[in-house]
């Protein structure tokens, strides 16, 4: 029941409301005898948005920003995956095969200066992200499409897409709508090349249910009710003013969150959400679900042996045939990996450094791949994790020839000792403790590892490179199933650090991401992740939960796996609740 | 006068031109490029290498390097690879911010320093000299971070006097009165300022004392005493012009150290500032805005100097610049 802390995080949200005045206030939303909109919500960010146009948006907090500014193709919500209903398409339909997608746009919405926002924008923002020279982070969506028909518009309100080939159909709707539409208008005559310092970035013309009312670099961004929003009543904002505050130290943002400063912050570590349970019971701690996990990853090759291939390739990794790459002298062998697998006592970590000591909640739970568990349509529960079993995993390691045959504590094969290099990330003090624990873990089964602590951009470089042995990294949780950005074993595949290569798991690949029929993709997806869990690539360790600390004035407060602030426009505070009067 | 400003003004060029090729050589020495972040793993390689294109990093070293000294010597700072903006106005948004911060840091490093050291000076081995010593080497001893931590729960989180962090009270700040408005701006400058200034205001101290001490022993503060002036005036009016001499070329190091110092302290009170705008930019390995961080940070250190030198011949009469 992996979706359960999610749910019955939403649950005690929403059964929080008990007060007299919640319900007629409710009823009367957007009639200003109600007061609505009223109060302010301040969110804080550890950093300050960039650009508001979607083509061109990369970090978190652009598009936390953006998804507010402008109605989407279709909204979405999350339940055990995403699942779209209508927005700015109020209707959609696929041909046959899946490969066409007609949509009908409602003819209503407009943007903030009065003209109609038609299929016509919908295509211009479709060209910018195809255009090179906008170097849009989304181009890959358009790879899907087309070329000459993304999207054809036969009229101001019907809009087809081309598809290059049937998938997914939840994951096509994502690639058409999941960059919000910019104005044609507008943006037409602007450099293409420098969208991103536009001026229209400050001051952008929007047609969703909030704008920008004021922009403090670095400091504050205040988001307003729209005034001229044309959707329904109902959909616009119950709340006055939503302001993102720049907070980048994590301590501030707490002393803020308990000064009352801010009313919502993100990732709250757990001691810091004990101590807010007794002393500031104002603040209701909500969990946001199996958000990221982290893992060691097993390099299968030889690093040095890579090097040297590298170097012939003049540096260019796709020039590299991987297959003949002498394998990793330590990780290459299947075997190896698996017998590690049960040396680490996954379930320990997770309580030493996930677990609540008041509650005694677990914020972590044992990972067996890297699709994440609130995908319950696809992730496979029927996994097993390996479990941890000291003398098996030395009875395996010897099968294979590594005993202690010098009585040194430290197993050896041919004279040479099981050694080897474990890299993390200085920055994040949870995966290194996790390497403490799991060297202190190994030493026990006579494995010795030097831990190497390197700084992120150095930490990525070597991944890229493929030098190292063993890495306890993390992926966050993609929310539509592509498991071959990490384990398909071509060239291309450049975040296949670990060098991962299975016939098989490559065929499942490339059949589950062109399955349109959910119900036969879940079959394939389930057999890859069996197939790599056998394989042991990873030392899958932990999903890891979050925690939003969100202000118990405010009603209808959607926290989940996709955002820790969900449909904004719905929250709102009860009439006598109301902190902020002005 | 004039020429000698011209001169010292005219020594920065070299200045410039070392700092900015050691930091242009740094970050090509450092891993990944500033194109990473552009890339996850969804990036088509070829869209990655349009933007290393688009930002001339596809070129050699010597190359890029050639073409920032070039734009530099006709003032074009280009712009900032991660927020497409001129760095010109990106630098203009966060240096007035650090600016005022760093005023009042110097207002209260001065006033306290100068006065706490007088006073230790005259009462040399009394129970406050002794008292004010151990605080001053107490505080001059810590980290600026810690402090800052500690000062934001006491004073914000525990005694709920002071607002934790921010320039202006977020919410509330948009409908104050003008009065109202200057209320607000000093109280979130209080704990900033504090934290930044007080390790400093301690070293002033102690350096205000030694120097009054040895002041106060020449022999015209002995001939103003024994003309029967006041101990006061003796004090303030003879002997404190005379012992703030070396003081005042302390000035000239403080602001180079207050422009550092902010680099912590912005980050933990949220300060819009410079030292914000250089972590962002050496994480995303944004060239052109680092260069240009270092250009002011380097040109700050150069005017603190001149601006000490020429104090220093304001308050000393016995010494002409040429």
């Amino acid at each position: 029941m992996p979706r359960l802390p999610a749910l019955l995080a939403l649950l005690a949200l929403s059964a929080c409301s008990g007060d007299d005045a919640a319900p007629s206030d409710k009823a009367g939303a957007n009639t200003s005898e109600d007061g609505f909109p009223r109060d302010t919500l301040v969110i804080a960010e550890g950093s300050d948005a960039n650009v508001m146009i979607s083509a061109v948006s990369q970090s978190v907090t652009d598009s936390a920003i953006i998804e507010n500014l402008y109605y989407p193709l279709a909204d979405y919500e999350f339940d055990c995956g995403i699942k779209y209903k209508p927005a700015m398409a109020k209707s959609w339909e696929w041909n046959d095969d899946g490969t066409i997608l007609r949509m009908t746009l409602r003819d209503d919405i407009k943007w903030a200066d009065g003209k109609p926002v038609t299929a016509a924008d919908l295509a211009f923002t479709m060209d910018l992200v195809e255009d090179p020279q906008v170097a849009s982070p989304r181009t890959p969506y358009i790879e899907y499409l087309l070329e000459g028909k993304r999207p054809v518009v036969i009229d101001d309100t019907h809009i087809e897409w081309h598809f290059t080939h049937a998938y997914d159909r939840v994951t096509q709707l994502a690639h058409v709508s999941a960059v919000k539409p910019s104005p044609k208008h507008i943006l037409e005559g602007e450099d293409r090349g420098s969208l991103r310092g536009n001026s229209f970035n400050t001051q952008p013309v929007v047609n969703g249910r909030w704008k920008i009312g004021a922009w403090d670099r670095g400091e504050r961004i205040v988001l307003e009710p729209n005034e001229a929003w044309s959707g329904s009543a109902e959909e616009s904002p119950k709340l006055k003013r939503v302001i993102f505050r720049v907070l980048p130290e994590y301590a501030t943002r707490l002393v803020e969150l308990e000064t009352g400063g801010i009313d919502l912050m993100q990732a709250i570590q757990i001691p810091d959400a004990d101590k807010l349970r007794t002393t500031h019971p104002e603040i209701k701690l909500v969990r946001r679900g199996w958000r990221a996990m982290d893992y060691i990853g097993w390099n299968s090759i030889d690093p040095e042996d890579y090097k040297k291939k590298l170097d012939a390739a003049g540096g260019e990794s796709r020039k590299v045939d991987l297959k003949t790459v002498k394998p990793h002298p330590l990780f290459g062998d299947k075997a190896v990996r698996k017998a590690l697998a049960s040396a680490v006592d996954a379930d320990k970590i997770i309580d030493d450094l996930l677990k609540s000591e008041v509650t005694g909640e677990t914020y972590g739970r044992r990972s067996t791949g890297t699709i994440t568990p609130e995908l319950c349509d696809v992730h496979d529960e029927s996994i097993v994790p390996i479990s941890f079993d000291v003398p098996k995993a030395k009875a395996e390691l010897a099968k294979i020839g590594w005993t202690d045959s010098n009585g040194d504590g430290v197993l050896d094969k041919g004279g040479v000792d099981f050694r080897f290099t474990l890299q993390t990330n200085t920055e994040n003090p949870r995966r290194n403790k996790a390497a403490v624990i799991v060297q202190a873990q190994l030493k026990e089964v006579g494995i010795t590892v030097d831990i190497e602590r390197v700084e992120f951009n150095k930490f990525v470089e070597k991944h890229r490179r493929k030098d190292f042995d063993a890495t306890l990294g993390g992926w966050s949780a993609g929310l539509f199933v592509d498991p071959s950005v990490i384990w398909h074993s071509g060239p291309e595949y450049e975040f296949n650090f670990v060098s991962y290569d299975n016939a098989r798991a490559d065929e499942l690949m490339q059949q589950g991401l062109r399955e349109p029929d959910p119900e036969k993709s879940k079959v394939i997806w389930q057999e890859l992740q069996q197939v790599i869990y056998e394989d042991q690539p990873y030392l899958f360790l932990y999903w890891m939960d979050e925690i939003v600390g969100v202000h118990e004035r405010f009603e209808d407060t959607t926290v989940n796996v996709q955002s820790p602030y969900y449909d904004l426009h719905e929250w709102w505070v009860p009439a006598d609740k109301v902190k902020y009067k002005r | 006068m004039i020429q000698y400003i011209a001169r010292k003004l005219f020594l920065t060029i070299p200045l410039l031109w070392g700092v900015i090729t050691l930091i242009f050589l740094l970050l090509q020495a450092a891993p990944g490029e500033p194109s990473d972040r552009f890339i996850t793993p969804e990036t088509p390689p070829e869209v990655a290498e349009q933007i290393k294109a688009k930002w001339g990093l596809d070129d050699p070293v010597h190359v890029q390097y050639g073409r920032m000294l070039g734009n530099l010597m006709t003032g074009e700072f280009g712009y900032s690879i991660m927020q497409e903006r001129p760095v010109f106005d990106i630098v203009g948004e966060a240096l007035p911010n650090t600016l005022i911060l760093s005023a009042l840091t110097l207002v209260i490093i001065y006033m306290v320093g100068v006065f706490l050291g007088t006073i230790q000076a005259v009462r040399q081995y009394s129970l406050f000299d002794n008292a004010a010593s151990v605080i001053s080497l107490f505080f001059y001893s810590m980290p600026s971070f810690w402090l800052a931590l500690m000062l934001m729960l006491v004073f914000a989180l525990q005694l709920d006097l002071l607002p934790a962090a921010g320039m202006v009270d977020a919410v509330e700040h948009d409908f104050m009165t003008v009065p109202e408005k200057l209320v607000d701006r000093l109280q979130h400058l209080i704990l900033p300022g504090v934290a930044l200034g007080v390790a400093s205001a301690a070293g002033t101290a102690r350096y205000m004392r030694s120097s009054m001490l040895e002041v106060i022993r020449q022999d015209y503060v002995r001939t103003a005493r024994a003309k029967g002036l006041s101990e006061r005036k003796v004090v303030f009016k003879h002997a404190l012009r005379n012992a703030l001499l070396p003081i005042v070329t302390l000035l000239g190091l403080s602001l180079p150290f207050l422009f550092s110092g902010s680099v912590l302290i912005e980050i933990i009170f949220a300060w819009p500032g410079m030292g914000r705008v250089i972590v962002g930019a050496i994480f995303a390995q944004d060239t052109p805005l680092i260069i240009a961080c270092f250009f002011v940070f380097t040109m700050v250190v150069v005017l603190g100097n001149l601006v000490a030198d020429l104090l220093y011949s304001l308050v000393d009469p016995r010494i002409r610049l040429s």
